[in-house]
């Protein structure tokens, strides 16, 4: 999960940076990568708080 | 080697941890004693009319100070008497003497009003006619030519003022109270940050035992610190005042701006540095990472990003040769900075749900576990309500105050009051108490919240600005109820003490705002934060309220998706870096907070940070300096309010009786 977590927030900034540089800043595009930031931040933070609870129970 | 993950949780706390020395009480007293009471009003109302008069001349109030004097005065007086002073009359004695100096500052609003509707702006913007007459009496009314408070022209507004203050005290007490045994009593959250609060108190209540301890001698170093810099800073320009037409001002108030210093190589940048160096303190006493790198983006901002990528993008393209720094940050504004600092706020609710919700789920499952959560009776004699009570008073208050609101804009949708007063408040005041619970801070936070609701209500009067809405957050104060129970102050005495007093400030509060006001127009030369900043916070607000009106105002051109966009995406890519890079969460707090920020502002802050992480620790230890500081602090505050306090006394003495013949 970590990795998938930190996986997405990657292609999230790459996407973020592409939208600025490569298509003029359009907010569609940055919104688009927000949302996947956004996914990728979710899922860190639930890994994060989860995993102890996870582990134990494993 | 691999850098290890801490959650942004168990980071938060053991930074709150540093702070926290020791544990809380289990027995309860009551904190309200008539020398309590008499003590307060007292010390507060002696220093009201100073702090009235430091926030127009500084722009800050030193209202922090008061309580503390209060508190020395009497443990000293016990101390004299043979007696101990019990920490639960010193912590009520701190609220009370806070409120009783605070108590002018509620009436502020109608100062700056009477102002605002005669300035060229409010005119030019056309909405100096349609200021309400629930806000400040006509701009040629006698109450407002006359500077006089107590003229009848200010009846509906002060009226007004004041069934909203009894309606809000009836909301805030009861729904602090309910969230409180929902989240302290109910889910046992730690509120890590209510320890320290809890410790100024224990502090000066140890200093009437038999043995005087370190606390007393920190605090008067501090005290002696702030006696120094505060008659440099506050007490040379208000005593000059007195005599001279242009008070001397040894560091000028409140900036020396290097703005145009720096426009040959960093066009478009702003520094202007600030010269209230107190903020060291601050330094000393918030996080270093966070004051580092917020000092860190702010000149990345002002020397990198303005000058050499939004500037020569043409992105700030207002800006011209020759400018001080509120023309320069008022033209970045209006091309760049306002529109992604809107994104970087709304960042900030979208990390704080991401911390906050995955939180939710690791404690329902940790209750099922370990099954010592979940009781809801509370501690004996610590002065609980019924919440049946506490329930009904809340929906008096939040009904009363939807009907006020209704009567002030009656073509105002209801269903948007209803909404926000029934829903969007529970639920937002819920989310506050849960993350003060447990990071001991506001995590969440919707920005721009009420031009959204105008915009979505497509109502386009102006009166709505002027109007209070019930998006309120309740979350904050059940702090407050958790350094009672650490105290071991029994939450009756607490409410009692806060009723009495009440009624009392409210009039001394009118009649000394009304005494000052007399004494000089504000803003006016002998005010000289005021007429420095109120011009510039007129212009911004006549483009907040006009921003909606007519679809083609300055405002709401200044907002671009695409900046927003920015704002908000990158600050989430910074989050998601430091995140995927294992650095400290703090981090995000600091960068954000500082991107597009004055650095000269921040100077004081970094030198004090500076010198607590690099030297203080060095010299005292960890846990020693982090045990010293909020004291230390304490101790400062309450010697620049003295000598503030002091100097502001002789000016108003003065003042109030030499007649000048021009």
């Amino acid at each position: 999960m970590e990795r998938v977590a930190g996986f997405i927030i990657i292609v999230g900034t790459i996407l973020w940076l592409f939208s600025v540089i490569v298509l003029e800043g359009r907010w569609q595009w940055q919104m688009f990568s927000a949302l996947v930031l956004t996914i990728g931040i979710f899922c860190a933070h639930f890994w994060e708080e989860l995993r102890d609870t996870d582990s134990s129970k494993d | 080697m691999a850098r290890e993950r801490v959650s942004q949780a168990d980071e938060w706390q053991a930074w709150a941890q540093r702070y926290d020395i020791e544990g809380g009480i289990r027995t309860f007293e009551s904190g309200l004693t008539v020398k309590v009471f008499v003590g307060a009003l007292f010390v507060g109302l002696l220093m009201m009319p100073g702090s009235i008069y430091l926030s127009y001349v500084s722009g800050e109030s030193g209202a922090g100070a008061a309580p503390w004097v209060a508190v020395i005065l009497f443990t000293e007086l016990a101390r004299r008497s043979f007696t101990t002073a019990r920490r639960q009359e010193l912590y009520m004695l701190l609220g009370l003497t806070g409120a009783a100096v605070g108590s002018g500052m509620q009436y502020r609003s109608f100062i700056w009003y009477a102002y605002f509707i005669n300035t060229p702006q409010a005119a030019s913007y056309e909405i100096a006619d349609k200021i309400p007459a629930w806000v400040v009496p006509a701009g040629d009314s006698v109450g407002v030519l006359t500077r006089s408070l107590l003229h009848p022209d200010w009846l509906l507004p002060i009226g007004v003022y004041l069934v909203g203050k009894l309606l809000g005290t009836l909301r805030s007490v009861s729904a602090q109270y309910i969230l409180f045994r929902l989240t302290a009593d109910l889910e046992r959250l730690p509120y890590p940050m209510a320890p320290i609060t809890a410790q100024g108190a224990t502090a000066l209540a140890e200093t009437t035992g038999k043995e005087e301890t370190w606390r007393w001698r920190v605090f008067s170093i501090g005290s002696m610190a702030g006696l120094v810099w505060g008659f440099l800073y506050i007490g040379v320009p208000s005593l000059t005042g007195v005599m001279m037409s242009t008070p001397i001002q040894i560091l000028k108030i409140p900036w020396i701006d290097f703005t145009q210093s720096i426009e040959g190589f960093a066009p478009t940048g702003v520094f202007a540095l600030r010269t209230d160096f107190g903020q060291m303190l601050f330094g000393f006493v918030l996080p270093f990472p966070i004051v580092m790198t917020e000092f860190i983006a702010a000149m990345a901002t002002q020397f990198v990003l303005n000058p050499q990528i939004l500037y020569r993008f043409e992105i700030l393209h207002q800006w011209k040769p020759g400018l001080d720094v509120r023309a320069v940050g008022l033209y970045n504004g209006l091309d760049f900075w306002m529109s992604a600092g809107m994104g970087k706020s709304f960042s900030f609710a979208i990390v704080g749900m991401a911390a906050s919700i995955p939180m939710l789920f690791k404690m329902r499952r940790s209750k099922k576990t370990a099954g010592e959560r979940g009781s809801f009776a509370p501690p004996p004699n610590r002065g609980d309500f019924p919440i049946w009570l506490m329930g009904l008073l809340w929906l008096v208050g939040m009904g009363g105050f939807v009907w006020l609101i209704h009567w002030m804009v009656p073509n105002f949708p209801l269903s948007f009051l209803l909404g926000f007063a029934f829903l969007y408040t529970p639920l937002n005041s819920y989310i506050t108490a849960r993350t003060f619970g447990v990071l001991g801070r506001d995590l969440f936070d919707i920005p721009y919240l009420h031009e959204i609701t105008f915009i979505l209500s497509r109502y386009e009067e102006v009166d709505i600005w002027f109007a209070p809405l019930p998006d309120e957050d309740y979350g904050r104060g059940t702090q407050s109820w958790r350094v009672l129970e650490l105290t071991g102050t029994t939450f009756t005495s607490n409410l009692a003490g806060t009723l009495l007093i009440m009624p009392i400030l409210i009039v001394s509060g009118i009649v000394v705002l009304h005494f000052i006001w007399k004494i000089a127009p504000i803003p006016s030369a002998q005010y000289p934060y005021a007429q420095m900043m109120w011009p510039i916070n007129a212009t911004n607000e006549c483009l907040w309220k006009t921003s909606l009106r007519d679809g083609n105002s300055q405002m709401l051109q200044a907002i671009r998706g695409d900046y927003v966009a920015a704002g908000f995406t990158g600050s989430l890519a910074i989050y998601g870096m430091l995140w995927y890079f294992k650095l400290p969460s703090m981090w995000f707090y600091g960068i954000v907070g500082g991107i597009g920020a004055d650095p000269g502002s921040m100077i004081a802050r970094l030198l004090g940070a500076v010198i607590g992480r690099f030297y203080m620790i060095k010299r005292f230890g960890m846990k020693r300096w982090y045990m010293f500081n909020p004291v230390l602090a304490a101790g400062f505050a309450c010697g620049v309010g003295l000598i503030g306090m002091g100097t502001v006394a002789i000016a108003l003495v003065s003042k109030a009786v030499i007649v000048k013949p021009f």
